[in-house]
Parts: structure tokens; sequence; C-alpha cells
């Protein structure tokens, strides 16, 4: 197998992983933030379990989301496009150019907000529900990164196939 | 104090930006140690009035001053009227270099 096709592989891989991660972050997104994020709901982290269950949710999957779209994705589509993938920085800078985020500075702000979010950790509870609150209102941007960077991979033809979808009989097939 | 003359007045010019004119940037931590090399870098922000959105905030300022640093992790305190005060405050202020 060429390098080229390994790459085409983990691509197509990440497409997979990144379309599930998406669905989960958007439901725990829905379903905790149903009603705002207050000091008040905070303050019911420490006596309701399903709640702080909840934040721990939405807190991991939007990491995950975040880092397997900037730290994986991102430098295998940017190979891919035949771009030679830099530190993550420049990385970041090149996908904003590419329409793939919305700005770098956002990016970042993501990603430091997320330390705010461990309930452990965050004593302060006006700062743990604005950052939770704050982070709700990036989902929507997170969600648009995931689209477009699956857009691209679409347009060149190297989209996200299921390898035990049923719609895809030639690969189901040949797991049998 | 590992930091340039650029530096610290690039990094008081964005917390104005971000957190109003009159706020004060406090560096502390390990870039105090002249001896200590790369690093973390830790900022309390000294606001006069209630912050609405302080995660916001300090996420915001975190990231651009991160930026200045090539991406180095860079952790953001806030001292605000309608903040909770706690030990890590207090040691900023005594240990932190007004920048």
């Amino acid at each position: 197998m060429t390098n080229h096709s390994k790459m085409l592989l983990r691509l197509q891989f990440l497409l997979r992983v990144i379309r599930k991660e998406g669905e989960h972050l958007a439901l725990t997104d829905a379903r905790l933030f149903s009603e705002p994020f207050t000091i008040a709901r905070a303050e019911r982290l420490a006596t309701q379990p399903d709640l702080a269950e909840r934040v721990e949710a939405f807190v991991s999957r939007f990491s995950r989301l975040q880092d397997t779209l900037g730290d994986k994705l991102l430098p295998v589509l940017l190979s891919a496009l035949g771009e030679k993938p830099g530190a993550a920085i420049d990385n970041l800078d090149r996908a904003e150019r590419l329409g793939y985020i919305q700005s770098v500075d956002d990016w970042l702000a993501m990603r430091n907000l997320r330390n705010q979010m461990v309930h452990e950790y965050v004593e302060d509870l006006a700062i743990l529900s604005n950052a939770l609150q704050s982070a709700h209102a990036f989902v929507p941007s997170l969600l648009a990164s995931r689209q477009a960077m699956a857009a691209e991979a679409e347009r060149r033809g190297w989209e996200a196939t299921d390898p035990l979808d049923i719609r895809n009989p030639h690969i189901y097939a040949n797991k049998k | 104090m590992r930091l340039s003359t650029e530096q610290a007045q690039t990094i008081r010019q964005l917390a104005q930006e971000v957190a109003g004119g009159d706020t004060r940037v406090r560096l502390f931590g390990s870039r105090l140690d002249d001896n200590a090399r790369g690093g973390d870098v830790d900022l309390m922000l000294e606001v006069d009035n209630p912050v609405p959105n302080p995660a916001l905030m300090a996420a915001r300022f975190a990231a651009r001053v991160s930026r200045l640093f090539q991406g180095r992790r860079v952790d953001v305190l806030i001292a605000a009227p309608n903040l909770g005060r706690f030990a890590i405050h207090d040691i900023a202020h005594d240990e932190g270099h007004l920048l």
C-alpha cells in the first residue's frame, strides 16, 4: 500500500470519527443547555451526580471534537491537499485562510475555555458557569468547522465511508 | 523578568482591548524567574468594574497573548469585584510584576 493510500485511509477514519464526535456533542449540548447554565445550576453540581456527569460529557465531547479536528484531521487534510503540515499554530492559520475555522483567535479561546470548565478544579462558580455557557455558544462554530473539513474531503472524493454500512455493499461484502 | 519590553507593552495593550482601558495586568509565576527557561505565561488582569463574562474574557485574552508567544500556554486569572478572591489572587498580587 502506498503512503498516499495509507494517508487516505487515515483521513477516512478521522472523517468517520468526527461525524460521530459531532453527533455526540450536539446531543449532549442540546440536553445540557435546554436551560441556561447559571451559577445556581453550578451550585447543584455538588449534589446532583446526573448533572455533573452531563457536564463532564459535554466538556469531554467538546474537547475531543476540537482536538480531533485541529490536531489530527487538519494535518492529514493539509497533507492530502499537498501542503506540508507545519507547527500547530501555522496549520490553524492555514485552516482559517481555507475557511475551515472561522478565526484562529476563537479557536484558541475555545481551547482556553476548556481549562475553565473542570468543576473539580474551578472554585469560582461565576467562572465555571460562564465558561460552560461560552463553550455552548461556540458549539455551532465547532460543528461548522467539522462540516467545512468534511465537505472539503467530499469535494475531492475522499468522503468517509462507513466500513460496516450495509449501504456500502462492496465494503460490506469484503468484511464477510 | 523574562519578557521583552515590546512583549510587555503588547500584553498591556491587549489587556486594555479585551478588558477595558483602565485594566492593569500583572505577570506572575515562572516567567518571573530569570533562571528558568520557556514555560507557561501566567497573567492576572485587575479590573475595577464587575466583569459580565469572566471565563470568555480570560479565554480571549489568553488566546491573543498565546499567539504572541507562538502558541505557548497562557493562564489568565481575573481580579474583579464580582469574582471570588482566592489565595492564588493574593500570591499573584504580592509576587507579581505590574506590566
